[in-house]
């Protein structure tokens, strides 16, 4: 009797796991370099934002990296590693304007904070270096990834249901596509700038 | 006399040329390659450097700090670091630049004249054509090539030369080409950047730099030279000097310190050149035909001092190159005082006489002048407010013919050619991209006014541009400049001239009435 129950509890679990075991991969065409895919928010459904921070770091004249991919709700920290005072600012997230941003100046070693609320690209910018840029995109669900270089990507965990997707590149126009993950789902995006 | 009156023309005309052609200005693209950056890491509105661009020229053309991680070229080796402990049994080892450093530049002009242009003319006989000046103008300026970098080990080295432009100096071809070596205090345990040396063709140490200038005309001040009066209804002055701040030097210059916050000063020894005269043949030049060209054995000297405030009260920001502000780094705000001395000893030599009256000879005055000024320099965010203030004086010599000779034994001390003037001139970044500027220019010259007077009607003048109705010229320049990118601008300026006026050559009558040759001059300009 004992095993029996043992045995239908394992399976319980089991399949309760299995709810958890979809993933979305593919390919992003059309542009050149890293992209971000990441699934839209779930009507009904809230995530905890992730305690790790990630940082931005500025070396070298140069954001690194040059694109990052966070959940909404992250805290950022920014780093400035050149011995050049530097400077960060957005001017909008998400094309909203009114979300733009300027976090001053820090000197060498030091690091600035800021917990990004509000999905969407954030195109970073230096006002003292003005060719300097890089991209934070804020997913509004944990279900996100960026592509490698050659446009492919995997995003782990997703559970099965129906989603919208969204696959992002600097310069492109943004693509959504609905999809139903069952299992290991593909899904495959072309951009155009 | 008649050479010295064409020499007079000459400089007054080279210097109201300086007005409507603008001086040189340069940006460096070659850095912006180097480190993959934009030109408005180091310049405001190019050429004029902010406080990290100064920064970055006070370190030798290189990064303040860190140089080697930001650049993107990397330099060449000429030896490997360690072949340094080997020396002096191996050849030191350096670097050059792994990209040549070569920018380049190119600007074009339109000018619109007043009606009052060609009242000059007025001076010429009737049914006689003069200089004609149209009313609106095309110019093509200079196409320059300049190139400027670090070869480590505290080496940098900086040349420019206009390439589109035959002859040398102010007329065009090479301006500035030196080697400075930094920090060579080190060797002597002096502290860190308070010993510099710069050998070489370049540009004196001034507060404000004509050569380098973003303003399409030139200080007027910086373009005046010293020829005494010459009209011979007035008193002879036989100054004929025409040395001028924006002639290159040639020399050696020590210096120490920072453009960008506390003390800078600098100590120059050049050649002199005051008649313009070109040396005799060289007979111990290199061989490719390039000839010394100094007139004298004299050497002149200049020295500046300066001390910049930087007001910021946080001790962190106010030392760093660039100040915290809440939105970014910016220039300092920030005070500046300075002061700048030049002497030198001006040559002419005559066909005279010995003592006896008769003995033919060369007679040599030997009058020595000198050049003292002061400067202030204030800036608050966007507006930058500056001015100098320079005054000249030559001693006289004047040529003295005994009784019973002919020809002129010596030298008598009369009354010194003196000058002076300056220029206040505020910048406001109204935008990063749009810089509004206006700018007053005040000389003031007795000599100049009296010679204008031209009493001589068997000299006259190639062109009588330059007849002030007083001694003192004062002149408005208000401008407004555009980023188009960083490396295109294009520059507005409305010259307000001072007052002139033409006289009758013969009898010193007025020919006209006051009037200004009031002027508008539009650039475009680019760098690569």
């Amino acid at each position: 009797m004992t095993h029996k129950v043992l045995g239908v509890l394992a399976t319980s679990i089991f399949l309760s796991a299995a709810a958890y075991a979809g993933s979305i991969h593919g390919k992003v065409s059309g542009v050149a370099g890293e992209s971000v895919v990441y699934v839209e928010s779930v009507a009904g459904k809230t995530f905890p934002a992730p305690t790790q921070q990630p940082v931005m770091d500025q070396k070298g004249l140069m954001f690194m990296p040059h694109l990052m991919a966070v959940q909404q709700g992250t805290t950022v920290e920014f780093l400035n590693s050149d011995s050049v005072a530097h400077n960060v600012f957005w001017i909008s997230v998400g094309g909203n304007k009114k979300l733009g941003h300027n976090m001053g100046t820090w000197p060498k070693g030091q690091k600035k904070s800021f917990k990004f609320d509000n999905p969407g690209a954030v195109p970073l910018l230096c006002n003292v270096h003005p060719e300097m840029t890089a991209y934070i995109v804020v997913s509004p669900t944990p279900y996100f990834a960026v592509t490698d270089k050659s446009g492919n990507y995997k995003i782990e965990n997703v559970p099965d249901g129906s989603y919208t997707v969204t696959a992002w590149h600097e310069g492109a126009k943004n693509k959504s596509t609905p999809v139903k993950v069952a299992g290991d789902t593909a899904a495959e995006f072309t951009l155009s700038k | 006399m008649t050479t010295r009156l064409w020499l007079f023309m000459t400089l007054v005309i080279a210097g109201l040329v300086g007005l409507v052609f603008p001086s040189r200005s340069y940006a460096i693209p070659a850095f912006s390659r180097q480190y993959g950056t934009s030109c408005s890491t180091c310049h405001l509105d190019f050429p004029k450097l902010n406080d990290f661009g100064k920064a970055f020229k006070d370190a030798g053309f290189k990064f303040p700090k860190d140089d080697e991680s930001f650049l993107k070229a990397p330099p060449i080796m000429l030896g490997a670091p360690a072949q340094a402990e080997l020396w002096p049994q191996v050849i030191y080892p350096g670097t050059i630049p792994g990209l040549p450093p070569i920018g380049l530049r190119f600007n074009t002009f339109f000018q619109t004249v007043s009606g009052n242009r060609n009242n000059f003319n007025a001076q010429l006989p009737a049914g006689t054509p003069g200089t004609f000046i149209p009313r609106t103008d095309f110019q093509p300026g200079y196409f320059s090539i300049f190139t400027a970098g670090n070869f480590g080990g505290g080496i940098a080295f900086w040349a420019d030369d206009d390439i589109s432009v035959a002859g040398a100096n102010s007329n065009g071809g090479l301006g500035d080409g030196y080697l400075k070596f930094y920090n060579l205090g080190r060797v002597l345990k002096l502290p860190t950047d308070s010993l510099n040396l710069r050998v070489g063709q370049f540009e004196l140490d001034l507060p404000f730099s004509p050569a380098r200038s973003w303003n399409l005309s030139g200080w007027d001040i910086f373009d005046e030279a010293s020829v005494g009066v010459l009209n011979g209804l007035s008193p002879q002055q036989n100054v004929n000097n025409g040395f001028a701040f924006t002639s290159p030097a040639v020399g050696a210059e020590f210096s120490g310190g920072h453009n960008y916050g506390g003390y800078h000063y600098s100590v120059a020894i050049v050649d002199q050149n005051t008649t313009g005269a070109s040396a005799s043949p060289a007979n111990i030049a290199p061989a490719n035909g390039v000839a010394f060209v100094s007139d004298s054995n004299f050497k002149d000297v200049y020295g500046r001092v300066s001390y910049r405030f930087n007001l910021e009260r946080d001790p962190a920001s106010r030392n760093e190159v660039q100040a915290a502000g809440a939105s970014g780094p910016r220039d300092h705000t920030y005070l500046q005082f300075g002061t700048m001395y030049f002497y030198g000893r001006s040559v002419q030599r005559f066909s005279g006489a010995l003592a006896d009256g008769v003995t033919p000879t060369v007679i040599t005055a030997r009058e020595p002048f000198y050049r003292v000024g002061g400067d202030i320099n204030f800036n608050y965010r966007n507006f930058n407010v500056f001015g100098v203030y320079l005054t000249g004086r030559d001693q006289n010599l004047l040529p003295f013919t005994p009784a019973n000779g002919s020809l002129p034994t010596g030298f008598t001390a009369s009354r010194a050619a003196t000058f002076g003037g300056g220029f206040v001139e505020a910048d406001y970044l109204a935008r990063p991209w749009i810089m509004a500027i206006m700018r007053w220019d005040r000389v003031s010259s007795t000599a100049d006014r009296v010679n204008a007077l031209q009493f001589d009607p068997a000299n006259l003048p190639p062109s009588s541009f330059f007849s002030p109705y007083s001694a003192t010229r004062n002149r408005f320049t208000p401008g407004i400049q555009f980023l188009i990118h960083a490396n295109i601008k294009a520059s507005f300026e409305y010259q307000v001239r001072p007052q002139q006026i033409v006289y009758d050559p013969a009898s010193g009558e007025r020919l006209t009435g006051p009037f200004r040759t009031n002027t508008a001059v539009a650039g475009l300009e680019w760098v690569y």
